[in-house]
């Protein structure tokens, strides 16, 4: 086995999934090593908001610059993970109208598009706004979704011929003097340790960065955040919605695919706790009882489940104190700032901002191993943007509608390879989301699904009003049966499928939740039969 | 609307009990909002496979007598030992007599096997469904697993991983026609009461039957998805006869064929004694008089309300609205019947989804004659049955069937004590 | 915490926890493939045309609107509303095939056949003119078509009756509905006759058009609601100012007036609901309650088996209607099990539905035919067409057979 790269990745989140594209399209022969699976930290845990910037155009202008910028860009690169809702900062009596001409004009100086509008004409526009609303601002906001961000860049990563280990997770930095060479990782699926060597080792661990700087003796120093948010069970709001005030907890409700969501909630967390994030029935209310004034009909509108992600903030170098936090991008290059040659890491920014800092970061591993290329990624559309729309969904046209224009969300223009030729296929696993039989082999074969979680991600089985009670046993089946030696592991597989899913809900499990989980628990664990083994061995 | 007795509820509990009733001559209404959880039936009915603390019981009779100490408040401990073992008898009768052929023994629990091949202990199962009295045992060496193409509801793979481990040897079958494919057009609804009807006709079970003589050779039995027979008593005969093999049924996911006929079965029967069942309709509020409940009003039969001398609350838990949890407190709404539970919600669960779950056990509170406590008393005349009680896990101590049953006609006894 | 305690969402569709119980008794699904099923169509479909309209499947009109869905949800979701609410808001809103238009417009047709009804019911039951209507219509030519009375029942009740019935201490209003006013007027003569029998008058509406059931399955939305808006103007001057009850004798006209103008389209009745009624539920109240009581001279045994139709299921009022059959001398009431005939209102009618509609009838008609019964009773009028078009029985309304063995 060859183990040599011009560079290792370390973090298969948006941002080192990022520089796995970039990589690989300006020839640099990338390996990307990923602990879980990709889009499992906080590229995966947070709004899935496409930023235009507003938000951040009062507090901290290069961030507002930076967001609309990637805004445009991503607009055209990704235009199968983005929809194009547009967002709304509504002012409510509370926060009273001053706050809205600040804001509108430090929006236009970052270059963010930005209108007053009629308070009826924002309840026209969009009727779930609270309806005592006294001023609206129209901006470019929208909605991204992460897992589908993540996953093509990563399809075109190793389309280009980058390497992904997901599952591989890295151990120690080997090091030669002062100089980071290589890792020694292990790879959880097959349970062996691994070497690999390359000129410079990116650090794109995100809250875990901290953890992996320190494997090479380097002070990282960051503040894990953690943001609490609460999915609904249907799209409340089709515009994305916002308070017109200072940025504060649970201001931002988000229309993303079929769902809404609101967050965040922001309390520091040790560090040693950012495996283990739980939801709070505290968090819970202050999301809920912020959101009903963004939108009433939060209060009485299903709940799906509750998570949290952890922000990756990180402590000014210049500040030893640890107070100051920069949100914008950090990119450190631990050759001048500690000595240590081989040795990179970004951090800090958002999921907004993957491709900017996927960018910086391939910038200096180029400049670093003598390659001239420049970087494309702003111009050259992901796999899935490459075509529009209309034109796939016409292709498709013999498939069923809700299941075609499913596909053709989550995959774009890749949906044309999900096979669709005998009926069985088009059959569907989980018919919340419309994920078909061929959707999920297509899944399985292309897109580097090792479990039912990992399917969740690619294909949002099981995301649905349900949440996997139908569609886990379903889907656990057909890879059972793509597979029989390992029909044991794939039963083992929707057990943890479940504990995942019952941890979202456990947090809000109220109402139809808990009668959902009621009915979950008689079909798996009563005709089923299913127990959790891993439980009964540990007693 | 006068009735001797009005049932809120027409699932296991409510039907047993109206059921009960209406043999003793009663004149009895079931009004119902939709159909019942006896349609996810796994083909069996549980009375007592666990105790509380997990010990698995062998003897459900003697399980149920122990209970008496270690949980008081469990249901059966509250109707007492000695009458569970009685009303156990009662219940298998009852199935019986409305043609669910069940068999079982109270006294000694059986393994009845589920659609991932797991063994589960169980008291009544329905016939031709397999079961065995010794879990690491099955009735076969070599055994085809037969499945209809393109149902995922069942899994061939899963069971015969379990088989196997029982040193069985597993081989695949599979089923397709021209028929299914039709069902097939449609992405959803190859489930499993569509192919059961397709199966009812037949030239397609006579094609099942071709097929299945193919897949027994070289085996000593064949295991079969619960498809067949959903408006027909005599499918699975008619299969044995042409195969000349043992064949097994395995239940399915839902929508489950065995539930759906016991359900149907369980109707005929209340419906064949004179009984009154009102579906897809609900209870909207209830008038009572001191500590008499007097009329029921419901939304479909609006200023005609449901008088009765006795009144059953056999509504379920959370599943079927009998219990609704809000964010702080569980609720009966029907009475606003008083309801035990754990005021803390962090204290309603674990965050693993198999754990045994505090809110499972949560339900209305009553007297030792299962009579609904509101605010503190006990209403003379409104009776809980079913899942809707408290104090019991009724999937970790796999005893929901039986508890629905048993209480069911303890409150039908306790009925027909009054009036006579 | 106060909010989220109402802890049903009120957005009807989520509280569908996706049971599957409403596939098992969809009597659509069952025979036509291309129909989504009512959890597709419904709560599942709502929740993602909530995200994008374009997520609307036109498959939806296979939906013949039975609510049996309803009736069978352990959840309480309103399936049957969400699927017909979702064809009116994303479904095409210019329905106007030739076809459609005839079949929905039944109080038009009506109007303009029974004049000339036995050149009209001549012409219909010829085989080329059903040939003729089956390729150019689309209206299947198995299909036997309802006779067309020689006479409105509106014109019969004005010449004949209207002066007699002021003569009654007290009084109803009655919505007799496109059936007995073109094809049927012996069934509103025999309301009259009974509830005279009662001391009670029946008056009829200052203004009835056709309840609009066959224009909303028809996709004619804004004819409906017109029409409904004229009904209910004209419920409320009955019922309101003149403080009568309002019944009826078609268990679908009364679903309709109660339950799918609020549901469908969009028109409160709140203060009119409680008193519009099926006739044979008031009788049942009357007598029940000893205000009233009926004598009969016929009673000669007469086996009767009750076909319960799917907006009677719904609505939950079988009961009275069997009761009162239960209540005449020598009639043995045997109660068919509850499903649907295939008719589905003009749903059957269409040569597109032709296969299907029999094809979900044939358990009910195969139960009549082993009933051993003399004749069916149901309160429906399609599904009496339906009845006698597929069985060997004949379908009277109860009602009928009441009035029939009146003293």
């Amino acid at each position: 086995m060859n183990n040599t790269y011009d560079v290792i990745i370390i973090g298969g989140g948006a941002t080192g999934a990022g520089i796995a594209r970039d990589c690989s399209l300006r020839g640099v022969r990338a390996l990307l090593l990923e602990r879980s699976d990709i889009s499992t930290g906080a590229t995966g845990r947070n709004h899935g908001l496409l930023h235009s910037g507003a938000r951040y155009a009062v507090t901290d202008h290069e961030s507002a610059e930076e967001c609309i910028r990637e805004n445009m860009i991503l607009r055209k690169i990704a235009a199968h993970c983005v929809e194009e809702t547009d967002g709304l900062f509504i002012s409510l009596p509370e926060d009273g109208l001053e706050y809205q001409s600040v804001f509108v004009n430090a929006c236009r100086r970052a270059g963010i598009r930005a209108d007053i509008i009629d308070p009826r004409e924002a309840l026209r526009l969009e009727p779930s706004a609270n309806p005592a609303l006294i001023g609206a601002v129209r901006v470019p906001d929208g909605a991204v979704d992460p897992f589908r961000l993540t996953s093509s860049n990563v399809l075109d990563a190793r389309a280009h011929g980058a390497e992904i280990r997901t599952y591989t997770e890295v151990m120690e930095l080997l090091r030669e003097q002062d100089r980071i060479v290589g890792v020694r990782a292990y790879d959880h699926r097959n349970r062996c340790e691994l070497k690999f060597y390359a000129q410079v080792v990116v650090n794109a661990g995100g809250i875990w960065g901290h953890g992996i700087a320190a494997k090479a003796g380097i002070t990282v120093n960051m503040l894990p955040a953690k943001g609490a948010l609460l999915i609904f069970g249907h799209r409340v709001n089709n515009l994305v919605l916002n308070r017109c005030r200072k940025p504060a907890d649970a201001d931002i409700l988000v229309p993303g695919d079929t769902i809404s969501l609101i967050g965040t909630t922001s309390s520091k967390v040790p560090y040693d706790q950012i495996d283990n994030m739980i939801i709070t029935p505290d968090e819970v209310d202050l999301l809920l009882r912020e959101g009903e004034k963004l939108a009433p009909s939060l209060a009485t509108t299903r709940i799906l489940r509750a998570y949290a992600g952890v922000r990756p903030l990180v402590a000014s170098d210049d500040d030893p104190s640890g107070r100051t936090v920069s949100r914008g991008i950090v990119l450190l290059d631990h050759a001048t700032r500690d000595g240590m040659e081989g040795f990179i890491t970004i951090t800090g920014g958002k999921l907004m901002t993957y491709r900017l800092m996927a960018e910086w970061a391939t910038d200096l591993v180029c400049k670093k191993i003598g390659n001239p290329e420049r970087c494309r990624t702003a111009e050259i559309p992901l796999p899935g943007s490459t075509e529009d729309r209309r034109e796939v969904d016409r292709k498709l046209r013999n498939k069923p509608v809700a299941q075609r224009r499913s596909s053709i969300s989550r995959h774009g223009d890749q949906a044309v390879k999900i096979d669709s030729r005998t009926s069985i296929q088009n059959s569907l696993v989980c018919e919340c989301e419309e994920v078909s039989i061929g959707e999920v082999e297509y899944a399985l074969e292309n897109l580097a699904v090792n479990n039912l979680v990992d399917l969740r991600r690619r294909t949002r089985i099981g995301m649905g009003t349900c949440q996997g009670e139908l569609c886990a046993c379903r889907a656990a089946g057909l890879m059972g049966h793509r597979d029989p030696v390992c029909a044991r592991k794939a039963k083992a597989d929707l057990v943890s499928f479940l504990n995942e899913r019952w941890k979202g809900m456990a947090p809000i499990a109220w109402g139809d939740t808990l009668r959902e989980s009621e009915y979950m628990t008689w079909v798996y664990e009563s005709v089923c039969g299913l127990s959790d083994e891993a439980k009964t061995a540990s007693k | 609307m006068r009735f001797d007795t009005v049932i809120i509820g027409g699932g296991l509990a409510g039907m047993a009990c109206g059921i009960r009733l209406a043999e003793a001559g009663q004149r009895c209404a079931i009004v119902s909002q939709g159909q019942s959880a006896i349609h996810f039936s796994s083909g069996s009915f549980d009375l007592l496979g666990r105790l509380p603390d997990g010990t698995p019981v062998t003897d459900p009779v003697a399980g149920i007598a122990a209970l008496a100490e270690s949980a008081p408040a469990h249901p059966y401990s509250v109707i007492g030992a000695e009458r569970c073992a009685r009303h156990a008898e009662t219940a298998a009768e009852l199935l019986r007599s409305a043609g669910i052929r069940v068999a079982g023994d109270s006294r000694r629990n059986h393994f009845r096997i589920t659609p991932m091949g797991k063994a589960k202990r169980t008291w009544l199962t329905i016939d031709g469904y397999l079961t065995t009295d010794d879990a690491d045992r099955l009735p076969f060496k070599t055994v085809c697993i037969v499945n209809v193409e393109g149902f995922l509801d069942f899994y061939p793979e899963f069971i015969a991983e379990e088989f196997r481990k029982r040193g069985v040897e597993c081989r695949f079958g599979s089923f397709n026609h021209p028929d299914l494919e039709q069902i097939r057009r449609n992405p959803s609804e190859m489930r499993s009461a569509n192919i059961a009807r397709v199966f009812d006709r037949d030239a397609d079970l006579e094609a099942l039957a071709a097929e299945l003589h193919r897949c027994s050779e070289g085996c000593d039995a064949l295991i079969l998805p619960a498809l067949i027979g959903i408006n027909r008593n005599d499918s699975l005969e008619l299969l044995r006869a042409r195969v000349g093999c043992p064949i097994h049924l395995l239940p399915t996911l839902p929508p489950s064929i065995p539930g759906i006929r016991a359900q149907q079965a369980l109707q005929h029967r209340f419906r064949a004694l004179g009984g009154e069942y009102f579906l897809g309709d609900s209870v909207l509020s209830a008038e009572t008089r001191g500590s008499r409940v007097e009329r029921i009003y419901t939304a479909n039969h609006g200023n005609i309300p449901f008088e009765a001398a006795h009144f059953v609350l056999a509504t379920g838990s959370f599943f079927s609205k009998g219990l609704l949890a809000t964010p702080d407190r569980i609720v009966e709404p029907v009475f606003g019947a008083d309801t035990e539970f754990v005021p803390s919600r962090s204290e309603w669960y674990t965050l693993r989804f198999f754990d045994r779950q505090a809110y499972q056990a949560f339900g209305v509170k009553t007297d030792p004659a299962l009579r609904v406590i509101k605010e503190g008393k006990a209403l003379d005349n409104l009776y809980c049955a079913g899942a809707g009680l408290a104090g019991f896990h009724p999937v970790q101590e796999e005893c929901g069937a039986g508890v629905s049953l048993l209480s069911a006609l303890h409150v039908a006894e306790t009925i027909l004590k009054i009036e006579n | 915490m106060n909010i989220q305690q109402n802890s049903v969402s009120e957005n009807n569709f989520e509280q569908c926890i996706k049971c599957t119980i409403c596939t098992v008794y969809c009597p659509v699904a069952a025979a036509n493939p291309d129909y989504p099923g009512p959890k597709q169509a419904g709560p599942d479909g709502e929740r993602l045309r909530l995200k994008r309209p374009d997520f609307f499947d036109s498959a939806l009109k296979y939906c013949m609107n039975c609510k049996r869905c309803e009736v069978s949800c352990p959840s309480n979701v309103r399936i049957g509303d969400i699927i017909q609410a979702a064809r009116i808001k994303y479904g095409p809103q210019h329905n106007t095939s030739l076809r459609n238009f005839v079949l929905a417009n039944t109080d038009l047709v009506g109007t303009l056949a029974t004049p000339f009804a036995p050149i009209v019911n001549t012409t219909v039951a010829l085989k080329p003119v059903r040939f003729v209507m089956d390729k150019v219509m689309a209206i299947d030519h198995r299909r036997i078509f309802p006779k067309y009375a020689h006479g409105t029942f509106t014109s019969w009740y004005r010449k004949h009756a209207a002066a007699a019935q002021e003569a009654f201490p007290k009084q109803v209003a009655y919505f007799h509905g496109c059936y007995v006013n073109y094809n049927n007027p012996q069934l509103g003569k025999d309301l009259l006759r009974i509830m005279n029998a009662l001391g009670y008058g029946v008056q009829l509406l200052d203004k009835e058009k056709c309840c609009g059931v066959a224009l909303i399955s028809n996709g004619l939305y804004k004819q409906a609601r017109r029409q409904a808006e004229t009904n209910l103007r004209s419920i409320r001057t009955s019922v309101k100012g003149r403080d009568l009850d309002l019944i009826t004798t078609s268990s679908t006209c009364t679903f309709t007036l109660r339950d799918e103008y609020p549901h469908l389209l969009g028109l409160e009745n709140g203060d009119v609901r409680d008193r519009i009624e099926l006739a044979t539920r008031y009788l049942y109240r009357l007598i029940r309650s000893g205000e009233a009581q009926l004598k009969f001279k016929d009673t000669t045994p007469l086996r009767v088996a009750y076909h319960t139709p799917c907006h009677m299921e719904k609505m939950g009022w079988g009961y009275y209607s069997i009761e009162l059959l239960r209540m005449i001398p020598g009639v043995e009431v045997t109660v068919l099990d509850s499903q649907c005939c295939g008719i589905g209102g003009t749903y059957g009618f269409k040569k597109e539905n032709y296969e299907v509609s029999q094809a979900i009838g044939a358990p009910l008609f195969r139960q009549i035919e082993e009933s051993g019964a003399d004749l069916v009773a149901t309160d429906c009028e399609t599904c009496k067409w339906q009845i006698e078009m597929s069985t060997s029985k004949p379908c009277e309304h109860p009602l009928h057979i009441l009035a029939s063995r009146l003293a």
